[in-house]
């Protein structure tokens, strides 16, 4: 029998996170397919609620608490989870690629000394070894990854690959009260910066024209926001374009930016990189003009154009505000 | 104040048609690609260059790759790095916990206050490398920084969480940071720069060189396969001249009731 899964369950704002509900589905399923059992692990200064919580997925559930974990850090996350795997030997510690895991991952992989895979999109048990894929250049590409025999193999799962089943489970809760004596004075944490609020809330939109890098320069948005407003609609956008100072950081969509679900998004020269799609995947319409045929954009798209967005967009504004008036 | 940036060669894929798997099926087809430095490492180096003009010091950028890698350091070098410095090894599909190994055998060797990364490459995206090197070393790290303000002995940075919301933190050097895109806009390299830069020496060592020898070079996590992924149900195309395509679009809209 293949030994235990480990499960991380990130929690942020006095609630689970939802990609640990996402990943404790992935590792129930892959328990019981390997007939060992799930672990669930949460750390926090008061974790009670939380493990009360994942016991459904878990077949034991490790409430770690110390009064100095207030915040998820990733410093004394890591002391903590190399000693539980060093102690029960899990053969899987899976955990959310978030913020978090990029600070706590790679380094408890080489304390450990075992093997990491992160941002995985899939995990899959083939005679006993475990198989990773994930997604690589621009999403245009999947590898699949074996590892060298170990006793553990440590993994990060993508946000929103794994679907949420509801767990039916009671797990055990063994709570352990974490002798903390670091102080980890080098790295000072200073508190939450909260995103500055300006006037849109790109939330709220029935329509969403949303442009990425292809816009080429701030100059060309006022095109995009004709676009808009004819459509009734405000302008979003993908990361890069708030990295070039294009557009201000409310009007992003993605995983670093907002969650959006308009009646029509529409994308331009957007190449449909996970970390947008995640934002905006539950748009009921979405419509992608590209001139790069292969962009993951078109596979999530209902309609699509393969063009220049610049030849399309002056006759695309125009073509709705003649239909408007009919 | 000593700083050190680690940047990669990644092929530019972002509007790259249709890539082909070659038929080890483990790699991609290279020809006709063109290949650049990966976008985070640039935002990267020109912190690091940024330091330095306001703190003094110096600046090195390290790479690990064959020789083509070279006209990276290059444009390290055009845009205000002192010294390149290329450790020739195949890292094509490399388990990140070797490249780092590599890695930090070299930095180790070197003055430094400050290390720093990008967060992730544009073609693997593991975002592993920085803070596996920052645990080898022995040094704090954080990912994903969205500011940095340096100062002697410390540095002041906030890094990017989810949806939104940063966290800050001063950590004392010698520290190791990955940086994420948007903390800065990456200056112009002209091509003259970049002729000034092709007369400085690149320092090139081999593995062996830095007493890495092949058994402490194996690889834990190995590539087996490269496939497609499946098309999934895809767009419906509208196709035609611009101008009958876009009134198609504009029909389509209507119909959806969108307006």
């Amino acid at each position: 029998m293949m030994s235990s899964i480990f499960v991380m369950a990130e929690h942020r704002n006095q609630a689970l996170a939802d990609i640990s509900l996402q990943t404790l589905s992935k590792g129930r399923q892959l328990a019981d397919q390997a007939q060992t059992e799930l672990l669930a692990v949460v750390i926090g200064k008061d974790t009670t609620a939380y493990a009360e919580q994942v016991a459904k997925w878990a077949d034991r559930v490790i409430a770690v608490k110390n009064d100095r974990l207030e915040e998820p850090l990733a410093e004394p996350y890591q002391k903590i989870l190399a000693l539980l795997i060093k102690e029960r030997k899990p053969k899987i510690v899976l955990m959310g690629h978030t913020s978090l895991a990029m600070d706590l991952a790679p380094p408890l992989s080489v304390e450990l000394e075992v093997p990491l895979a992160t941002d995985c999109t899939d995990i899959s048990l083939q005679n006993g070894d475990v198989i990773v894929t994930r997604s690589i250049h621009n999403g245009k590409l999947n590898a699949a990854y074996s590892f060298a025999p170990c006793e553990t193999v440590i993994i990060t799962g993508r946000v929103g690959e794994f679907p949420i089943e509801e767990g039916n489970r009671h797990g055990q809760i063994e709570e352990i009260d974490f002798p903390l004596e670091e102080e980890f004075n080098y790295k000072k944490f200073e508190g939450y910066v909260a995103q500055e609020v300006g006037g849109v809330d790109i939330t709220q939109a029935e329509v969403l024209v949303s442009v990425g890098r292809g816009i080429k320069e701030k100059e060309n948005i006022e095109m995009v926001q004709k676009l808009a407003e004819v459509l009734g609609g405000e302008v979003s956008c993908s990361r890069p374009v708030v990295d070039y100072g294009w557009l201000p950081s409310e009007r992003q969509v993605g995983l670093s930016g907002k969650t959006v679900k308009p009646k029509l998004y529409l994308a331009l020269a957007i190449s449909g990189a996970f970390q947008h799609v995640v934002g905006m995947k539950s748009a009921k319409m979405t419509v992608a003009i590209n001139k790069d045929a292969g962009a993951p954009i078109f596979k999530v798209a209902n309609f699509g154009i393969v063009d220049d967005l610049f030849k399309i967009v002056p006759i695309l504004t125009r073509k709705i505000a003649e239909l408007k008036d009919d | 104040m000593d700083i050190i940036a680690c940047i990669k060669r990644v092929p530019d894929t972002s509007e790259a048609d249709a890539i082909k798997i070659d038929s080890s099926q483990r790699d991609i087809e290279k020809s006709g690609l063109a290949f650049k430095i990966n976008d985070w490492d640039e935002y990267a180096l020109e912190a690091a260059v940024q330091i330095k003009e306001k703190l003094g010091g110096t600046l090195t950028a390290v790479t690990v790759g064959s020789q083509e890698w070279n006209d990276i350091l290059r444009r390290a070098l055009a845009m205000g790095a002192d010294t390149g410095i290329r450790i020739d090894h195949d890292v094509a599909s490399e388990d990140p916990h070797i490249v780092a190994l590599i890695l930090k055998t070299v930095i180790q060797r070197l003055p430094y206050d400050l290390v720093l990364f990008g967060a992730q490459s544009e073609d693997f995206g593991s975002g592993q490398l920085g803070a596996m090197v920052a645990e080898m070393l022995g040094i704090p790290h954080a990912t994903l920084a969205v500011s940095l303000e340096a100062r002697e002995n410390k540095v002041h940075i906030s890094r990017e969480l989810e949806a939104g919301t940063l966290e800050s933190y001063t950590i004392e050097l010698p520290a190791l940071l990955t940086i994420h895109t948007g903390i800065n806009q990456p200056r112009y390299i002209s091509l003259g720069g970049i002729k000034r830069a092709m007369r400085k020496e690149l320092q090139v060592m081999s593995p062996n060189d830095l007493g890495l020898s092949v058994d402490m070079l194996i690889p834990m996590v190995k590539l087996e396969r490269l496939e497609l992924p499946s098309k999934g149900k895809g767009a419906e195309l509208i196709t035609g001249a611009p101008e009958e395509a876009a009134e198609q679009m504009a029909k389509t809209l209507k119909e959806a009731g969108i307006f």
